[in-house]
């Protein structure tokens, strides 16, 4: 069993995660990454991502680039950002590696399409996140986005998901 | 076919060098057009390499019909409605499989892959008027490849495949020719992207090498694509008129003048490829092949619902009047797996919902969706460029690259088709 404290510390995390993605806090939400990062929404569970084309399957770098494109001004379909608000929930945390975890959860997404037609759009879906230790600090190593509709004609994914 | 609905006059609509905002809003011209253009001429509706073995079949949308694109036991690529012949319920829910018997779950009708009803649970409370064969599966009456892209049109009378494409087949072998196999693959999956705009802004837009300095913006601010270089007031590239609604944007101008390889694959190193440049040269020799690799492939649109977006392959179809569906995969060429790694990656930077590029366009396409309802001003100007398009050796129109020229030829055919 985890000590109390440190799932605490893990469950914070993840809450804090959904947060600032929710508020646009882009600075923040980059800041929670580690140097060797992936953030993947496949198209859904069991498609291998050398050859089956993602919603995204972002490293580091293209992490960088995207939250750089959100804050210009000019990234239409998200200006303004989408107000939004997800509830995090089913939280499942394992221990990975020395010092590290892997923590699945469900979410639930109220995103207000504001740029355009100011639709209100239900996203849900199943989220894995491998956190790893930096000093005292936990990082995200990896955030894995399994979206319920993924695989159907969906409206813009501009947001931080 | 039937006769236009009275009272729409489209030589009205549509003029030299502007249209009218109802072609994007109006119910009965969007019948309309499912009628004439989805229903009764050529669309594209998928690639040969999706469905390889026989009884492979993908569902796809024709307008908004549901058919099966399927390879049935003799080889052969048969365009079915994705309906029951005895009480209409969908064959197939999945977006893809393999089956070498078509079964309804509904009463277990059962149909051969190339639509012919088999059995009849309980055959016999049949009477004698009952006439098998009247119940096989309607099959779209014309189907054809050119390059391994199949196109259908269920007119009982229609041109060819040929005639439709025209000049325009150009484009398609420059596709497939970026393959040193001359065969490209589609096997990458689809992107699917609901837009709530007229199914129409898709080819204009994309085509309309105009909007590119100002909707995309934020990708040339935060990227270090090559883009940039090839748009604006004093670049090479054109936009072509290739008839029959086909129309292109043309970098080739601008990546010539440069005359550097895979400016086209944000100016990829020859050194992270090489695999793919040698076999490119055994196929092309090498003057050819480093043409190629100079020019990349095209960015144009085939009428009605083909976007041959350089690296990626992308079509559409119309949902309602005020909606559609945009969909994208990664351009595999057979025989270049090295290129192929790299192109999935760029395919999920550019295109589909999340990527840098797409999302921004329906963004615009929804605005302008909703900016359609405000009247006073009822027309939408197409006349950038009219004074100085000319004509290229081969008769086709061409200009700047941020004129409208592609979007009049769109247009121009699209009358044509609609007051046929």
């Amino acid at each position: 069993m985890l000590p109390y404290e440190e799932k605490e510390r893990v469950v914070a995390f993840i809450h804090l995660e959904a947060q600032l993605a929710d508020e646009a806090r882009y600075d923040e939400w980059e800041a929670l990454w580690s140097d060797q990062a992936n953030y993947w929404v496949p198209r859904r569970d069991g498609l291998d991502p050398a050859t089956q084309v993602s919603h995204i399957n972002d490293n580091r770098a293209r992490i960088a680039t995207r939250v750089a494109q959100l804050k210009t001004g000019y990234r239409y379909s998200q200006e303004p950002a989408s107000p939004m608000r997800r509830l995090v929930s089913n939280i499942e945390i394992e221990p990975l590696d020395e010092s590290g975890y892997r923590v699945a959860s469900n979410f639930l997404l109220l995103e207000l399409a504001v740029q355009s037609t100011n639709d209100l759009h239900l996203w849900g879906g199943r989220v894995t996140h491998e956190l790893e230790r930096a000093g005292n600090e936990l990082k995200m190593r990896s955030k894995k986005v399994v979206l319920v509709n993924g695989d159907e004609p969906i409206p813009n994914l501009a947001f931080l998901i | 076919m039937n006769s236009v609905k009275e009272g729409i006059d489209f030589s009205e609509l549509i003029q030299d060098d502007r249209i009218h905002g109802s072609l994007y809003t109006d119910a009965d011209i969007y019948n309309e057009e499912l009628t004439r253009i989805f229903y009764n001429g050529w669309v594209f509706v998928g690639h040969d390499s999706e469905i390889p073995e026989s009884g492979d079949w993908v569902r796809r949308n024709i307008g908004e019909q549901p058919v099966l694109m399927i390879r049935d036991k003799t080889g052969q690529v048969q365009v079915l409605m994705n309906r029951c012949t005895h009480r209409g319920n969908l064959l197939f829910t999945n977006k893809a499989g393999n089956d070498h018997h078509l079964l309804c779950p509904y009463h277990g009708w059962v149909f051969d892959a190339d639509g012919t009803l088999l059995d009849t649970p309980e055959a016999g409370g049949y009477g004698k008027q009952f006439n098998k064969p009247d119940f096989n599966i309607p099959k779209v009456n014309h189907v054809d490849s050119y390059r391994g892209f199949v196109f259908a049109c269920a007119a009982e009378e229609a041109i060819t495949l040929a005639e439709h494409l025209g000049d325009a087949a150009q484009l398609l072998d420059r596709v497939a020719d970026m393959s040193p196999s001359g065969e490209i693959e589609l096997s990458g999956g689809w992107l699917q992207h609901r837009f709530k705009a007229n199914w129409k802004m898709l080819p204009e837009n994309d085509t309309d090498g105009y909007h590119v300095a100002s909707t995309h913006q934020s990708f040339v601010m935060a990227t270090s694509s090559q883009a940039p270089d090839y748009v604006g007031e004093d670049s090479l590239p054109q936009v072509r008129d290739w008839g029959n609604g086909h129309t292109e944007i043309d970098f080739t101008p601008g990546y010539r003048k440069v005359d550097k390889t895979f400016e086209w694959y944000g100016r990829l190193s020859e050194s992270k490829v090489p695999d793919y440049i040698a076999a490119m040269e055994q196929r092309y020799g090498k003057e050819e092949a480093r043409k190629k690799l100079v020019d990349g492939p095209p960015h144009a649109i085939i009428f009605p619902n083909l976007f041959l977006a350089e690296m990626n392959i992308v079509y559409y179809y119309p949902v309602a009047p005020d909606e559609c569906v945009q969909v994208y995969t990664p351009l595999y060429l057979k025989g270049a797996p090295e290129l192929n790694k790299r192109t999935i990656r760029q395919t999920e930077g550019a295109v589909g919902p999340a990527a840098f590029l797409l999302a921004d366009d329906v963004t615009i396409a929804e605005r302008t969706q909703i900016g359609l309802r405000a009247h006073g001003s009822d027309w939408l100007d197409l006349s950038r460029g009219v004074d100085r398009e000319e004509v290229d050796k081969d008769g086709h129109p061409v200009s700047h690259l941020s004129d409208e020229t592609s979007n009049r030829a769109f247009w121009n055919h699209y009358k044509a088709v609609m007051n046929q």
